[in-house]
């Protein structure tokens, strides 16, 4: 593994040193049919799952066929995908907020070949590298974060979670039969650098336990003001402490009825870890949406206040998932989103259409606006 | 912008005297803090002149990834252990 | 084969949602093989390793990495996010495994020649493992060493014309939907606002001098596809002020159920919920019932309608937005940690999105909250909650905007308003000798 040099000269960091220069401009980007009709659309149709054609006021047309991806996605599978839109998309694709994959085409007739080709590509294990779907009144893909893949505090797994519940839910990426759209999505622990709060569905991975102390190595490794102003909720003071052979040494001590479990310690200090085998699981969240249409914007709700880590295929938070996802199919009003539908039986009922369990844990409990989630009405039903 | 702040070695000098005073205690640092040390400046005038430090050499940046901080180079507990000193 | 087993993330190939797990394992062949002849500068059993101690998560349950501080390229201070494996004698080739945050362009529409040579830097320089893409926007690669960091930084400005994204006390990556490139609802070209405040505000992106994080993100329309509401401190959400424009025959042409005018663009089409009825679905479902169907003629009251997209969404071929388009700015979006979760207020009602004059209406209203906030920020608070602490009032005082009913939802439920001296006739300064000539003691 011999050095190469990109032309970087670590000597003079500042030699020819180009900063400040963003991303490459979208427009360079555009496929020739969008350059020419943006701002001038008239029109779409979701002409079937997953297939949406756009006509533009000049009578253009966009044919665009979305797919899904896993959003931890490899450069050999990228590479496929360039050798796909090369060969059916003169040399244009582009990517979703939810981690679709959308080829567009500028005729009616390379339709059908693209389909097939993306169709055809499977993974050795049997799984669609390139499923059609993802559209309309139906389930797209889950938005997500690292989880154990890459990141130091995650309660769950990211992509295996999302990978579970996509298998179960895949029938109804491909299908659109929902009253509304449905969005589900994940994030590995409360920090959310994925926010899930507003979601249909939201998994949520959740630990349960404190840090623990590594008191012998904790001065040496962190420094110990640094760790105490981490924490959000000043759970975190310094104390001394005498270990097993009779050494003093400077370490912390944790206020565990304060502690909210986010990490932001272990953080700053690698002394401080919170991964539990038993402590960590999910939290099911469900009933919020970003959009203004109709209802207000709105947050999800915590349905489910805790499943364990099931690995691989977590089969508690999909059979959760599975029954939120039938019950709303089955009792939602057309147009009507989950949270607008739990809104209209009331959540009493929710509970009971979804064969899910109400918990003390249920009950708000978190400062002031936990008062405005309390029934202050006598109307309610049994 | 203040005499202090306009005045690059003076500048730099107490910057580097208020973070030797603290590194007992701590090594890192958030922005607000520099507020202290150039109490009559904007702090876009004080990211300019501070960040020239990192350039410069003096200074450097520590996140948390979600948070940043700054140190003196080299100064902390945590390079060692991160097998990058 | 491989050279760790991995009988658990094995059951992760089976059914039919793509599956990282097999991705991972032809990556890892794909490395192993190096048909390719690539010049590795990171371990070439990397994502092996990578499955490995993936499998030893879930094993345990617990996650394998910690935090590292390294923040980015020299002179940056975001773009790179530190990790480390706590296993490094069983998965030496993750040993060092940092994130590198690459800026997407705006809309995400990519040309392959791109993609192939930023692959092309990332199968040499780091894992070949990437996120497409992160949940800010950023293009994220997955696992490189801290030499690497520099090498692939020239490369991608030198040979790809390409910078960082954002991380830390940053502005980060702003993100859009893809606004009028692709969709007749775009009350402004998203692609542009974004692609001119990321480039604008470059220093801010790179040099962290804010409290916390700052999100900036572009919906062009009130559905909200990139949920800017929920998860940007600052969101701009394209809006317009005059009437929607109707298309009477095309109306028509939905009540009659004519097939090439499916309802809701054929978003329902899954399903036979029967025909489309124009009361039931359109005028009853109008939050603010300001529609009605008589005599083939659909009437809107304009002054009533809060723009909430369902009609348009429904009969798209028959209802456009208006001309006189612009953006509302919402402010304080943020997840749960620490106070609590908020949703963005509205803080502009209307705004014209003018590229001619570079913006000038936003770029006041964003850097008057960043001088407050820079200010009167605490360390990791973000604006929201400097919102909270510090009031409304105080946000409309900063930015120099009137108060009007359109910012609040209901006027406040208690009386406890805090008068300043200079508010009340007279000021606070009274006279007691005065009073007492009127009243004994």
């Amino acid at each position: 593994m011999a050095f190469v040099s990109s032309g970087y000269n670590p000597e003079k960091p500042m030699e020819n040193r180009i900063t400040d220069i963003g991303p490459r401009k979208y427009d360079e980007f555009y496929p020739s049919v969008i350059a020419k009709n943006k701002g001038k659309w008239s029109h779409h149709e979701i002409l079937e799952p997953g297939v949406m054609v756009h006509v533009g006021e000049s009578g253009d047309e966009v044919y665009t066929v979305r797919v899904g991806g896993a959003r931890l996605m490899s450069t050999t599978h990228i590479n496929e995908i360039c050798d796909i839109a090369d060969k059916h998309c003169d040399g244009h694709v582009r990517f979703t907020t939810r981690n679709n994959i959308e080829f567009m085409v500028d005729s009616k007739d390379k339709v059908e070949p693209l389909k097939n080709d993306l169709k055809s590509r499977k993974f050795p294990g049997g799984s669609f590298k390139f499923p059609i779907g993802g559209t309309g009144a139906g389930i797209t893909n889950i938005v997500h974060t690292q989880g154990w893949i890459h990141c130091h505090t995650p309660a769950t797994d990211g992509s295996g979670t999302v990978k579970a519940t996509m298998d179960v839910l895949f029938e109804d990426f491909q299908k659109m039969r929902m009253p509304a759209q449905l969005r589900v999505s994940m994030a590995c622990c409360l920090n959310m650098c994925g926010a899930v709060h507003c979601s249909d569905i939201a998994i949520l991975g959740y630990h349960r336990k404190p840090p623990m102390i590594d008191h012998e190595y904790l001065d040496k490794l962190c420094e110990i003001p640094l760790a105490i102003a981490s924490c959000p909720t000043a759970a975190i003071k310094p104390s001394k402490v005498k270990l097993a052979d009779g050494t003093e040494v400077k370490s912390v001590e944790i206020k565990n009825e304060r502690c909210m479990f986010c990490g932001n310690c272990y953080t700053m200090c690698p002394s401080l870890p919170l991964a539990d085998t038993e402590g960590d699981g999910i939290v099911l969240m469900a009933g919020g949406k970003v959009s203004n249409r109709i209802s207000d914007p709105k947050f999800s709700k915590v349905v489910v206040a805790f499943i364990p880590n099931e690995m691989p295929r977590w089969p508690s938070m999909t059979d959760a998932i599975t029954k939120m996802v039938n019950a709303y199919a089955n009792g939602a009003n057309k147009y009507e989103r989950l949270g607008d539908w739990a809104e209209r039986i009331g959540w009493e009922k929710f509970f009971e259409k979804c064969e899910l369990e109400f918990t003390h844990h249920l009950i708000d409990d978190f400062r002031q606006q936990a008062y405005m989630s309390w029934r202050q009405s006598t109307q309610f039903k049994f | 912008m203040s005499e202090l702040l306009s005045n690059k070695e003076a500048a730099t000098q107490a910057v580097v005297d208020f973070m030797t005073k603290k590194s007992k205690n701590k090594s890192k640092f958030y922005f607000n803090d520099f507020q202290d040390i150039f109490p009559d400046d904007k702090l876009r005038e004080i990211k300019k002149v501070v960040n020239k430090m990192v350039t410069d050499g003096v200074l450097e940046y520590w996140s948390s990834g979600s948070t940043t901080m700054y140190g003196l180079k080299g100064a902390g507990k945590q390079h060692g252990s991160e097998g990058e000193a | 084969m491989a050279k760790h087993e991995t009988p658990l993330l094995d059951q992760l190939e089976s059914g039919p949602w793509p599956s990282f797990v097999s991705d991972l394992k032809q990556q890892a062949e794909v490395r192993a093989k190096n048909e390719a002849g690539v010049e590795f500068q990171m371990p070439q059993d990397t994502v092996e390793d990578l499955l490995g101690v993936l499998e030893l998560s879930y094993k345990h349950g617990r996650t394998h990495w910690k935090h590292g501080g390294i923040v980015g390229v020299f002179g940056y201070g975001g773009g790179v996010i530190g990790r480390y494996c706590d296993q490094p004698k069983l998965f030496p080739g993750v040993e060092h495994f940092h994130t590198m945050r690459i800026a997407q362009p705006c809309g995400k529409y990519y040309k392959t020649d791109f993609l192939r040579a930023l692959t092309k830097i990332w199968d040499m320089r780091g894992s070949g493992v990437t996120n497409m893409h992160g949940a800010t926007g950023d293009i994220i690669l997955l696992g490189t060493i801290t030499p690497q960091l520099e090498e692939i930084f020239y490369e991608l400005t030198h040979n790809l014309n390409q910078d960082l994204g954002g991380s830390g006390s940053n502005l980060r990556t702003p993100a859009d939907c893809l606004g009028s490139s692709r969709c007749q609802y775009a009350c402004y070209d998203s692609n542009a606002l974004c692609h001119f405040l990321t480039n604008n505000y470059q220093d801010e992106l790179h040099r962290p001098a804010f409290p916390y994080k700052f999100k900036f993100k572009m919906d062009a329309c009130p559905n909200g596809c990139v949920a800017s509401i929920a998860r940007s401190d600052m969101s701009f959400i394209g809006t317009w002020r005059d009437a929607i424009k109707i298309d009477q025959d095309a109306v028509n042409k939905y009540v009659e159920n004519d097939a090439a005018y499916p309802a809701n663009a054929g978003a329902h089409k899954g399903r036979d919920w029967g025909q489309f009825d124009i009361e039931k679905e359109v005028i009853a479902l109008c939050p603010t019932k300001c529609m009605k169907f008589e005599n083939k003629t659909l009437k809107i009251d304009n002054s009533n309608c809060t723009r909430c997209m369902h009609c348009i969404n429904t009969m798209p071929r028959a209802l456009r937005i208006g001309d006189d388009r612009g953006c509302s700015i919402l402010v304080g979006a943020k997840a749960p940690i620490v106070d609590g979760a908020q949703m963005g207020s509205l803080l502009v009602p209307f705004v014209e999105v003018n590229a001619d004059n570079d913006y000038e209406a936003i770029t006041e209203v964003i850097e008057n909250v960043w001088d407050w906030w820079m200010e009167e920020g605490k360390n990791r608070e973000r604006l929201g909650e400097l919102i909270m602490r510090q009031g409304f009032q105080k946000l409309l005082e900063v930015t120099g905007i009137k108060a009007q009913p359109q910012h609040v939802a209901y006027p406040r439920t208690n009386p406890y308003i805090f008068w300043k001296e200079d508010e009340v006739t007279g000021g606070w300064e009274r006279d007691v000798v005065e009073y007492r000539k009127h009243h004994l003691r």
